[in-house]
Formats: C-alpha cells, structure tokens, sequence
C-alpha cells in the first residue's frame, strides 16, 4: 500500500509539474491550482478507498484523485480542455469527476461537498448496501463555512461513515490560521460535531497512511464520522499565478515545510518497500507517460460551440426541444 | 366522498411515490412523526418507516444530501419549511443541483418543496414567491400548481423528471382550495391550461394568482367582457406556444405575479410575447404584480401589497381601455 | 438675490403663446434696460418663433426691476422672462397676490440654437412642469399598434385606406376590432377587384401626397401662339408647346424642378419632362427626354408617337420614369381649373386648362376684347418652392408661350 502510495504521489508531482509548465506557456487557460506539498495526506486517503466508495476531493488531491482511478489523461484532458475529457470542456481543472462512479465533482464553494457525500451514502444505506465509506478532503479554511458545519453536523446526526481528512497548510490563500479559527486545535471541532477525531502529520506518508487507515476501518466499521486533521505546508502558491510570499521563510523551512516526496522515499527505502534504482526507474516511467500523454491531448479537439446543444437539463420538451 | 384539499393532494402525491418507487424519500424539518409544519407528510414516516426523515435545521446540508442521493440514484423530496428559507441552501441549489448535468452528464433527479406566497400576517420571511428566482438558472425546473388536480400530478412529474424540481406550493391554496377528485390524466409536462376561455383580453397568471385572475375575469363578465384566463403551471419551462395562441385570440395581455416586478415571470412572459408576437398585440402589454417592499406583516398592508381579484380588474379594465 | 414678492408688486415677465403650436421662441432684443420705466403695451422684448418675429408686451406701466432672459437663448411658452415692478392699483387688477406667489426660477433654458445644426431631431422642449419633455406637436396618445400594422400589411393597407374608420381606442386610434368590424361592414357592398393600373395610380398618390402641396394659377392668353400653330405645317399640339415652355424656364431655374430630401436639395440631372396621358383606367407618363436641346418641330413625331404607344399601354421602359416634371393637359376633360396632384418623385406639375373665348380689357382700345384665354396652374411641393418662386416659375412660361417662334 504505501508503494502504491509513493507511486500516485510521484504520478501527481511530476504531473503537476506538466501542468504549471502548460500554464506558465499558455496552453492552460483558467485557473491551476496544485497540491505539491499536500501528496502525502491526499495519496494516503484515496489508497485506502476501493470501488462502492465515494469521494470528493479537493483542491490540493491530485494524488488521492489518481488513487481513486482517476487517470494521467483525463486529467490532462479535462485541464487542456480537450472535448473528449469528462467535462467535454463544460467544466475545467479540479471541477472534474465521475459523479456515477462515485467520484464527485467538486464545485467552487467549499464545505459544499461534505453533505453530498453524506447523502451518496445515504443512498447506499437506503439501498441496504454496506461497507461503504465516503471521504472528502478540506483545508482549514473550509472548516470555516456553514457548509462544512451543517455537512458534518448532519453527517454527525445520521451517523454516517464518512472520513472528513482536514488539511491544515497553515494558509487559505493568504489567510494566516489565526485570521481562519480561534480554537486552539482544530481537532476540538469533533468532540464539538460530536464525531471521532485524529491526527496526523501531514507530510508524512507512513503516518498518514496509519491514522487514515484507522479513521476508514473505523467508519467502515460502523463508528460514524471520522475527522483527522493534518498539519503541513503547501510547497507551492495558491493558485500558479501567485507567488506564497506570505508564507513565511522560517515555517518553509521548518520540518512542516519538508517535502512530503522526500520523506516517504526515505521511508520505503527505509524499509526496503522500494530500491533506490526502481524509484529512478519510476520517476522515469511517469515522466515519459505524462510527456507522452500531454502531447497527445494538446492534439485532441477543443469543444466546438456549434456543436452543442446548449442544454442544462435532462428533460426535453414535447417536441424534443430544450426547455426555456 | 369528503373532498381533498390542495395540501391533501400533495401529502396523497407523496405517499403514491414512496408506495411505488422504492428510490423515493423525504427529507426536512419536522416532517417526520410530527408530519410537517403544514401537516404534508402526516402519518408517511409511520407509514413508510426509515423514508420520511427530520433533519437539521441546515438547508444547505439537506440540499446538499439530497444532490448525493440523488447521484446515486434515489429520488429524494427535500421539504422546506418556508420557501424563504430556501435561500440558506441557495448554492447547493443552483451551483450543485442545476450545474451537475450539464457539467457531468450525470443527472440530478431531486424535489425541492418550497410552501411559497403569502397568507395574511406572515410577514416579509413567511411568505416569499421564489420562483424567478430559480427559474433564472438553467437547470432547475420550476413548477407552480394552481389546483388540487396539479399539485398532485405534478408533484408525481416533478418525482419522475430527471432534472432537480423546484416545486413552488401555495401556502394560502393549501386548506383554501378543494377538489372531488384527481383526473385520470393529467395535462403533459410543460403545457399551461387555459383556465377560462375568453375574447377581449388575456391575463396569464400561476399559483394562487390564478384564482385572483379568474375572480377578476368574473366581475369584468358582467360588463360584458370575456377575459382569458391562462394558467402557467410550470415557470420553467414556460409554455410560450399557448401563451402566444392566447394573445392571437384577444390582442391584450395582462400578466399576474404575486412576486416582484423586477426581472419575474411576468417580465419573461411579456418578453417572450413582444419578441414572438409583437404582431400579435393590440395594445402594450401590462404586468401586475406585488408592490416593491418586502412583504409587509400586518393584514391590512398584505391584502393590497400582492395583486388581487379587484387590482387585477383594476388593471384589466385600463388595458381594455388602451 | 431675488426681491421678495411679498414686499413688491413684482408682475413676472411671460414668453406668450405666439401663435398655435408654438412651444418656444429665441430673445432677440431688449427694447428696455433693468431699471426703465416703460408704459403698458409697449414690447419689452423682440422674440423670433420659426415663423416671425414677435413682441413680448408689457401689460401694464411700470419699472423694468429685472430681466433673466438672455439674447440669443430660447425659451418655452410661460417661462419667466423677466420681473416688471408694478403699482398697488395695478397688481390688484391683474390679481398679483391672488395666486400663490410665483416661485422665483431660473427660466428653463433650451440649448443655443445659433449654430445648432442638429436638426429637428435634437429639439426638445423644457417642461414648464416638472416632468419628461414633451415633444412641441404632442397630440393624443395615438399608436398604430403592431397587431394593426400587421392585419394592415398582410391585407396591403395603408393608413389611407382606414380614413373613414372612426377609432374606439384611447385617443381616437382606431383598434383591431374597429378594422375588423369595418372590414367585416365593407362586405355588404358590392365589390369590385381593382385593376393593377389603379393600385399601382393609387400609392402613387397616396405617397405624393404625404407632402405639402400647394397650387398657383395663372390665366394665359394664347391667341399668339394659336396663331402660330396654324401657320405650321406639321402641328404641334399645346401641351406640346407648354413643355417645350416649361423645359426653356427650367433650363433657366433648374433649382425649381428639384427634390427635397431632408435638408439637401437635389438637383435635377436634365430636363426630361414627361407629359400625362390617359390610358384606360389609369395615367401613363411618357417622357422627352432634354427637351430644352429640341426645337418644337423635331418633337412633335415623337410626342404623337409616345401618346399611341401610352395610350395602346404599350409604352417602353425607357420612355417613361426619370422626368423632373410632368404637363397635363386638363382642359381636354373641358376642365377650366384643376388642383391635379405631382408624382410622388416629382416637385412640380404644370397643368392646362381648356382653352374659353373670353372678354379681356385692352388698355389701347380702352373696351374689352374677346381673348383666347386658358387657366395654367403649377402644383408643386411646397417644401422645394414657395409661392412667389412657382408664380415666376409660371410667369416664365407664360411669357415664353407668347413668344412661340423662340420654342
């Protein structure tokens, strides 16, 4: 499992990295927004998923979006707008997803997605269907919407088996934590939302991946909602076109800001999941497929507006035409 | 045979639902044992134990649980306790549940349940009509039933359609309007009734301004004027096609909405007909509809601040002098 | 520093309705400086509407205490212009202190019309209310609605044809039920299809005479030139004559014949001249082309020639259209005087009448002489010309009529 998750984590940077590079030359248009830094945490969830979850990832989780089965190339696709994506180009970079396959598009507004989560499962409780478990991720700052209150709060009363994994990077945006939340540790809200609480430390994969790991057999196991909360640092601005300068250099270079890739090397080779020589031959690998798979989706078509059909609704009217 | 109320209509609606589809259930406030603020899910929970649940007071979350349900394939109904409380789970509403098809291509088959319009002395937050609102955002149907008739069938629809369904109730229509008995069929999706056929002028009206209009129509009767009366039904879609069928009858349109002027259905509805059937009018086309405040408390200031039977003649009479 | 109407008798200084439909006029002059005593009924201020310069009276004796119209600016009817400071006998008279006090305003003031070039289209008027500005030639609220336009186009009516239907709707407009029922009405009587000649002579009409048209006659004695036709071998007719007459005056004063559209004048680019003839059902215009370049003797076979093919209905595209005026000889109908209507394309249309044996005073012999004498008219659109320009337009003719060889 953490080879699996060392690989997803090297498959998200070195594909990040494509994409800032696509950004920066203006093959991206939009927004990018990525989670170097956040690997670990992120890989460590979507590992412990299998097929009949649901997930809803994040901003920062490329990695765990690889892990749940999501792909090099509909990630590209959906970011180089290609028309063959799953978006078709209606939505771009990290809106993407397989709602149908359990794995949710996220959109804009943060918090929102935890109560969407609790009712897919919901709906599987409905169905008799169990073993499930749903998970989304969020920054500390979306702890601080009503969305995420009330998603909890109900995931809370239903009792549902939801892993809520909190990324504390220490800033939203530019937003310093003691602009963001006046408890002295977040983990206080679960005892608050009356649901079990964990911590981890974020840039380490060999820790996340055993709290996590807890907080899923936990909620798979009937014990209703897990909160884990994570410190780390993100190793990169908010978005590409901003810079992080407000993080200061002294937290950057603190253990907090060491660079989750780095220590789970450390620590597969450590325990000798992984030699020195196979995790060159990895990086290689992703690098060729990413490169490959770029340049291949920079040839696909872009969504011709002639030919949609400019229809937001499943129904059609009596005479097959859209609905106004 | 005891007749049913309109509020009857939509707890009978629900309760065939839950019966016959198994991927059915409800969703709210105090809608559970107690069986609703407005009593429309009296006896379901019983009934249909583990489907007719109370949740939170957090619109937001219970949109937002529903949109995942319905992901998975269920067909929740979501009651709000008050239409005017839908707009503290506006973003769930119309960033999530109209966007998820056209983004996705998976559909969001959910009911949202608004009791909406006013009933005297509930004040500027008990009584809000929502549907322009929603109808604004492509994706969301919005539907507005103005008979026992409808609010039965179309409740049974909007639990059918794939798209999310903003169901716009009357609040005041539900122990005021009464019925014997549901069609056998009822009238298809999307098409407005033509309540009362007329030949000097059309007023097009939904929800319980239906009933003013109809009432206005009768005191212009004995002046002898026909007037036409036009049921929307839905809010969106609107049946433009009947719309304009009505106005090649009389040249005249008035239309009625109990919410505010301000980019409503009633300006829609005129749009449609100026821009369609500029031809087809005789005179310009007048809208009534509630006075620009929000809904006053107290019965007095209500009873003129939305249009009613006498405003509406009022108007109906100044449109036929034009 | 505005003196308070309580202390004085401060009679305010109105712009007049100056005649119907004038809403504003321009100060010219000041006939008086503040501080004057001027008598009742003298004009304090020279004012020009778009049709005259007027005087602005005093009502009655008094001190000029203020003028707060400027020269040169324009104001409405019933602006303040100016304060007269009046005695007690005379306030009382005219009920000063009756009314509420006049507010002391400002005078509302158009933009300058000295150098605006902006045409009718910028023209408002300044309420004396407050309010929307409200065009000078307001009438009732009066509209076609679309419904009408619509019936009206697809059954090729024009609001010429609704004319004798009384409307029902505000203002007086006439609705769509009032058409239907009118039309509805028209089927009692016996209908016949108009003939595509009749149709076609009828919007030509109706579109001439969207234009102001106006007539001028003058009697024309044609003895000389009747003598001179009966020394001709090959005989002209008179009509003939006339326009040969009416090219020559044209080829002096082109500008007459030309069209008016918006503010520019088009000229004409030669003198063809068509002349009218009777063709079964309907008027056909044939036209000869420079007629000033020919003499009368090598366009009588042609003229003939036009008048068969005309009234055989038979006569060429290139024979007819582009004339920049039209003869028509009326007196062979035996009419004496006609007010015949211009080509919608045209500003002038010369028209003959027949020919009367007539007593005329001769000065020399001091008794009346039997003359020849036929009235000629000139209708023209009255926005090209004026009177006295289409009275010298038809003197010209006339004087050339008498002086037959020269045609």
């Amino acid at each position: 499992m953490a080879r699996r998750a060392y690989r997803t984590m090297l498959e998200a940077r070195l594909l990040e990295e494509k994409l800032a590079a696509l950004y920066r030359s203006g093959k991206i248009v939009g927004g990018v927004f990525l989670g170097r830094g956040q690997e670990a945490l992120s890989a460590a969830l979507g590992v412990h998923l299998r097929r009949g979850d649901v997930y809803a990832p994040l901003i920062r989780d490329q990695a765990g979006r690889l892990a749940f089965g999501d792909t090099i190339l509909d990630t590209l696709r959906t970011y180089l707008g290609s028309a063959l994506g799953p978006m078709r180009g209606r939505d771009g970079n990290i809106h993407r997803g397989r709602p149908s396959e359990g794995y949710h598009a996220m959109i804009s507004h943060l918090g929102a997605m935890v109560s969407t989560v609790c009712g897919s499962l919901m709906a599987k409780r409905f169905r008799g269907e169990t073993g499930a478990v749903g998970a989304t991720c969020i920054g500390e700052g979306g702890t601080s919407t009503g969305s995420f209150h009330e998603g909890m709060n109900m995931a809370a009363v239903e009792k549902l088996p939801l892993v809520v994994v909190v990324a504390n990077n220490q800033f939203s945006y530019s937003t310093p934590n003691d602009r963001q939340f006046a408890c002295a540790d977040l983990m206080a809200r679960a005892a608050g939302y009356g649901v079990t609480g964990r911590r981890a430390v974020g840039n380490d994969l060999a820790d996340c991946l055993g709290v996590i790991g807890d907080a899923v057999t936990a909620a798979r196991a009937g014990d209703g909602p897990q909160l884990v909360v994570a410190d780390l640092l993100r190793l990169v601005g908010h978005g590409e076109h901003d810079d992080a300068s407000y993080i200061p250099a002294a937290l950057k270079k603190s253990p907090l800001g060491r660079d989750c890739l780095e220590i789970a090397l450390e620590t597969l080779l450590d325990k000798g999941w992984i030699t020195a020589d196979e995790a060159a031959a990895w990086r290689v690998e992703v690098e060729r497929e990413v490169e490959e798979t770029s340049s291949k989706v920079l040839r696909e078509p872009a969504p011709d507006p002639s030919e949609e059909d400019w229809n937001a609704f499943a129904a059609l009217g009596r005479n097959g035409e859209a609905l106004r | 045979m005891s007749s049913i109320t309109y509020l009857e209509a939509i707890r009978l609606a629900q309760q065939r639902a839950l019966a016959e589809d198994p991927r059915v259930f409800i969703y709210g406030q105090d809608i559970g044992g107690f069986g609703g603020a407005f009593k429309a899910t009296k006896n379901l929970a019983k009934e249909f134990p583990g489907r007719v649940l109370d949740s939170p007071i957090s619109e937001d979350a219970m949109v937002g649980l529903a949109i995942g349900a319905a992901i998975e394939g269920m067909r929740p109904i979501v009651e709000m306790q008050f239409a005017d409380f839908s707009t503290c789970g506006f973003n769930q509403i119309v960033n999530q549940a109209a966007t998820l098809h056209y983004r996705t291509g998976t559909p969001c088959p959910l009911v949202l349940r608004l009791p909406s319009g006013g009933t005297p002395g509930s004040g500027p937050f008990h009584s809000q009509s929502m549907e322009a609102i929603y109808a604004h955002y492509p994706g969301l149907i919005v539907m507005t039933p103005a008979t026992v008739e409808d609010a039965y069938t179309m409740l049974l629809e909007a639990v059918a359609l794939d798209d999310p369904v903003i169901f716009c109730e009357h609040k005041f229509l539900y122990y005021h309007l009464k019925a014997d008995k549901f069609p056998a069929e009822a009238l298809p999706f999307g098409k407005a009734r033509i309540t009362l056929p007329g030949r000097d002028a059309t007023v097009v009206a939904y929800g319980a301004m239906v009933h003013e209009a109809v009432a206005a129509a009768g005191e212009l009767a004995s002046d002898g004027y026909e007037i036409e009366v036009v049921d929307l039904r839905t809010v969106r879609p609107i049946d433009t096609d009947t719309i304009l069928a009505s106005v090649a009858r009389t040249g005249r349109l008035l239309v009625v909405g109990e919410a505010w002027p301000w980019g409503g259905v009633a300006a829609e509805v005129i749009t449609r007909v100026a821009a369609e059937g500029f031809g087809l009018l005789d005179a310009p086309p007048q809208r009534l509809n509630a006075k620009e405040t929000p809904v006053p408390y107290h019965p007095a200031l209500w009873g003129t601040h939305r249009p009613t039977a006498s405003s509406v003649a009022h108007s109906l009479r100044q449109l036929l002098e034009l | 520093m505005f003196p308070s109407p309580d202390s004085k008798n401060l009679l305010p200084i109105i712009m007049p309705q100056l005649g119907e439909s004038i809403a504003e006029a321009t100060i010219v002059r000041a006939a008086f400086a503040v501080g004057d005593r001027v008598e009742a009924d003298t004009d304090l201020l020279e004012v020009e509407t778009n049709k005259a310069v007027m005087g602005v009276t005093a009502p009655c004796g008094g001190l000029l205490r203020e003028l707060t119209a400027t020269i040169g600016e324009s104001y409405a009817v019933g602006s303040t212009l100016g304060y007269l400071e009046i005695s007690d006998e005379d306030a009382e008279r005219l009920g000063l202190h009756d009314a509420p006090p006049t507010p002391v305003e400002k005078p509302k003031r158009k933009k300058s019309s000295g150098n605006d070039h902006s045409g009718q289209a910028g023209k408002t008027v300044a309420p004396t209310v407050s309010g929307l500005p409200v065009p000078a030639h307001a009438g009732g609220a009066s509209f076609l609605s679309p419904r009408m336009k619509a019936r009206m186009a697809e059954l090729g009516l024009h609001a010429a044809d609704l004319a004798g239907v009384a409307g029902s709707g505000a203002g007086g407009r006439v609705t769509i039920d009032d058409l239907e029922r009118f039309l509805q009405d028209l089927e009692r009587n016996t209908i016949s299809p108009a003939s595509s000649m009749r149709v076609a002579v009828a919007d030509a009409m109706r579109r001439s005479w969207t234009r102001p048209l106006a007539t001028v006659v003058l009697p024309v004695q044609l003895d000389t030139l009747l003598a001179h036709r009966k020394r001709q071998a090959v005989k002209a007719g008179p009509a003939l004559y006339a326009l040969r007459a009416l090219s020559f005056a044209l080829s002096e004063m082109p500008t007459t014949a030309g069209r008016l559209i918006g503010d520019r004048v088009i000229h004409p680019r030669s003198i063809d001249i068509g002349f009218a003839v009777e063709a079964e059902d309907g008027v056909l215009v044939p036209v000869i082309r420079h007629a000033d370049q020919f003499p009368l003797v090598d366009l009588v076979e042609r003229y003939n020639r036009l008048v068969e093919l005309a009234r055989a209905r038979r006569l060429p595209g290139s024979d007819t259209g582009g004339s920049i005026a039209t003869i028509t000889n009326y007196g062979v109908f035996g009419l004496t005087m006609a007010t015949p209507i211009p080509l919608p394309e045209q500003s002038l249309l010369l028209g003959m009448g027949a020919g009367r044996i007539t007593p005329a005073w001769d000065p020399e012999k001091k008794a009346f002489v039997p003359v020849t004498e036929a009235q000629f008219t000139l209708s023209f659109d009255h926005r090209v010309l004026d009177g006295g320009a289409a009275g010298r337009l038809l003197q010209r003719v006339a004087g050339l009529l008498g002086s037959p060889e020269e045609l």
